[in-house]
Parts: C-alpha cells; sequence; structure tokens
C-alpha cells in the first residue's frame, strides 16, 4: 500500500472509522501473513503470532508515531513475535532441531483442491512447478521471496522491518533469488 | 541495464550461490515477472486463512483510547539468562505504565501476579476482541492476584484500580 494512504487510513481508523480500519486490514494482512510464513511457525502457532500483531495494532493505533510506516511496525512486531516463538521452542528442545520447526502446512486450500481436481490444467501446473522450485531454494532466499511476493507488493522498508536485513542490500539479493529461482526453473524444464 | 552484477554482497546472505545465471537477457524486466508470477501463485496456494483476516477486522473492538496502556517492559523469554538444565521455567512478564508496574508469572497452570505500587483492583483476562466470558481475578490489598486457569494464545489484561483503567500490551503466551 501507498504510504501516505497508510497514514490517512491509520489516522481516520484512530478518529473511529471503522471502514479504514477494515481497509488496512485487507491491504496489510498479506505482509503481517507473509512474514509469519517466512519463520516457517507451524499453523497453530503462525494463527497466534497474525492475531496478536493485529490485536497490538489496535491498541497501539492512537500511539503510533509515523502513521505512514504502518506497515513496517506491523512487520517488524511480527518478526518479533515470530522471533520470541522460535526462542520459545528451542528453549523447550534438547537439541536445536530444525526439523520441529519447519512445519509447513499440510492442510490444503480449498483453491489447492481446485488444482487437484484440475490435474492437466497447464497453468496450475506452471504454479505447482513454480511453488515447488520456491520451495526448495536456500532458507534465505525463500524467507526473502516470501515476504516480496505480499499483495500489494511490500516496500523495501517493510521487508527489512520483517527480515532485520538492511534496506540496500534488499534489492541486490531479490535479484539473486530470483535469478537463481530462475535457473532452477530453465533447468527443469530442460531435463 | 546489463553488466551490473557486482551487488557488493557480503556472502552472509545465501553462502550456497552458484553462479548460475546463464546469459545476460534484459535481468530486470524478467526479475519483475517471476516475481509477480509468485505473487499470482502464493495468492492461490497461500493466501491469508478468511477466519484470520476475520478476526483482523474485529480486532478493532480492541482500540481503546481511554484504557492507559501497560508496556512490556521484561519477558524472560526474551531478557533473562536461561538457567541450565531447568525446564518447565515459568514466563515472568513485567508491564509499566507510568508510576505503575504489573508483574505477572505465566505458567501451565495458571496466572500469578503483583500489582506495584500495591493496590485492589478487578483484573480481566482477556483472550481477543469478543471474549465470550473473560475471566475475572481480584488483586487485594497488597496487589496480589492468582488465576488458576491457564493461558495460552494471544492474552491481556485488563486491570481497574481506582479511577483508571489499564491494559497490558497483547502479547502470545
Amino acid at each position: 500500500m501507498e504510504r501516505a494512504d497508510v497514514g490517512a487510513l491509520v489516522r481516520a481508523a484512530v478518529d473511529g472509522d471503522a471502514a479504514a480500519w477494515k481497509a488496512l486490514v485487507e491491504g496489510l494482512s498479506p505482509l503481517v501473513w507473509s512474514v509469519v510464513r517466512a519463520h516457517r511457525l507451524s499453523d497453530a502457532d503462525g494463527h497466534e503470532v497474525y492475531q496478536t500483531v493485529w490485536f497490538r495494532f489496535a491498541q497501539h493505533l492512537g500511539r503510533i508515531r509515523e502513521p505512514d510506516k504502518a506497515g513496517s511496525w506491523l512487520a517488524s512486531t511480527a518478526r518479533h513475535e515470530c522471533l520470541k516463538v522460535i526462542k520459545g521452542l528451542t528453549r523447550l528442545m534438547p537439541t536445536d532441531d530444525q526439523q520441529l520447526l519447519d512445519r509447513p502446512s499440510e492442510d490444503l486450500t480449498p483453491e489447492q483442491s481446485l488444482l487437484d481436481s484440475e490435474e492437466a490444467d497447464a497453468q496450475a501446473e506452471r504454479i505447482r512447478r513454480l511453488w515447488q522450485e520456491f520451495e526448495e531454494l536456500g532458507e534465505r532466499c525463500r524467507q526473502l521471496l516470501r515476504v516480496l511476493m505480499a499483495t500489494p507488493p511490500p516496500s523495501y522498508q517493510e521487508v527489512s522491518s520483517a527480515l532485520g536485513i538492511a534496506v540496500g542490500s534488499i534489492g541486490p539479493l531479490r535479484q539473486r533469488c530470483l535469478r537463481r529461482l530462475r535457473a532452477r526453473l530453465d533447468a527443469r524444464g530442460a531435463a | 541495464m546489463s553488466g551490473v552484477r557486482d551487488d557488493g554482497f557480503d556472502g552472509r546472505f545465501d553462502d550456497r550461490f552458484e553462479d548460475d545465471e546463464e546469459s545476460a537477457v534484459d535481468e530486470e524486466f524478467d526479475a519483475d515477472i517471476l516475481e509477480e508470477e509468485l505473487r499470482q501463485a502464493v495468492a492461490v496456494l497461500d493466501p491469508v486463512p478468511d477466519e484470520l483476516r476475520q478476526i483482523a477486522i474485529e480486532a478493532f473492538a480492541l482500540h481503546d483510547m481511554d484504557a492507559k496502556l501497560a508496556e512490556l517492559t521484561f519477558d524472560s523469554l526474551v531478557d533473562a539468562i536461561p538457567v541450565r538444565g531447568a525446564v518447565d521455567v515459568p514466563r515472568m512478564l513485567t508491564f509499566t505504565a507510568g508510576d505503575l508496574t504489573v508483574d505477572v508469572e505465566v505458567t501451565p497452570h495458571g496466572l500469578l501476579g503483583q500489582i506495584l505500587p500495591p493496590q485492589p483492583a478487578g483484573i480481566e483476562v482477556l483472550g481477543g476482541p469478543h471474549p465470550a466470558a473473560p475471566t475475572t481475578l481480584t488483586a487485594d490489598g497488597m496487589g496480589r492476584f492468582a488465576g488458576d486457569a491457564g493461558v495460552s494464545g494471544p492474552f491481556a489484561l485488563r486491570l481497574r484500580t481506582g479511577g483508571d483503567v489499564i491494559v497490558t500490551e497483547w502479547l502470545r503466551a
């Protein structure tokens, strides 16, 4: 979302405008969800983090110093809550067993089920292939791209808040990760 | 744009990069298209769950400018040094609003708390925008309170002391 729009919506929501709040949720939910997914939490943990972030945002609404940067505020809050979950898990576990942290959802969304019923659909197959190669990218690339692919596309400031990496390094890293994904897809196509 | 390959990347981000680019086809253009394809894929394969979006919309009810916010100023999960060999250590939290602090200990068996300076208070344990019937606790004259219901997921405490309403920052138990 455009920062100016976000700022205006935050100010309207502070004044009690529920429609403005809804627009903020619609516009920034995918970013928050992307940050949660980028950290590969279990579904239960991820859902709780997502909710905690929005509850806290509602609570802080009138106190946010830079309303234009509410997207970064949300991304940063989501990141910190994700890191707390991971820290809590590692503290409970005798070893740093990455497998336990690394539990992507097994549940099929209705959309996925629809894809399954249309095996032959070339578009579905293309998406599936793309997703598979994306999932198999190195962890850091997977994380960066998972945040970048939110709708609407997040600003680099938001990506920086979401992942704790410098704004200036995001562009070059994005190029590298996408180039790498492209190469994987090409290699697969040629095989 | 071609030949701009030296991005100053220092190798920390992912040290397993291979030199996998093959030709200098219009890279910028290609990257944008690929990112857009990912954006379409994620909308199908991993969208925001509807029920979560709905909960976020309802969270507007938690916007309460009349209450004072007690900020989280200590969280043992982040700020404490773990004790070697200790298991089941309780989560210790401190919230601060001006001169008032609320210490809370979260265990699987419930909550234990202390308000400082000591004073009586009525306390609601909130779990979301529409709690069916929030658990209520009472702090005694010494500011002590205890609840035997376990807390899980997002939670906040709403305290009524004297004429003030104070709400602790939302966090995940």
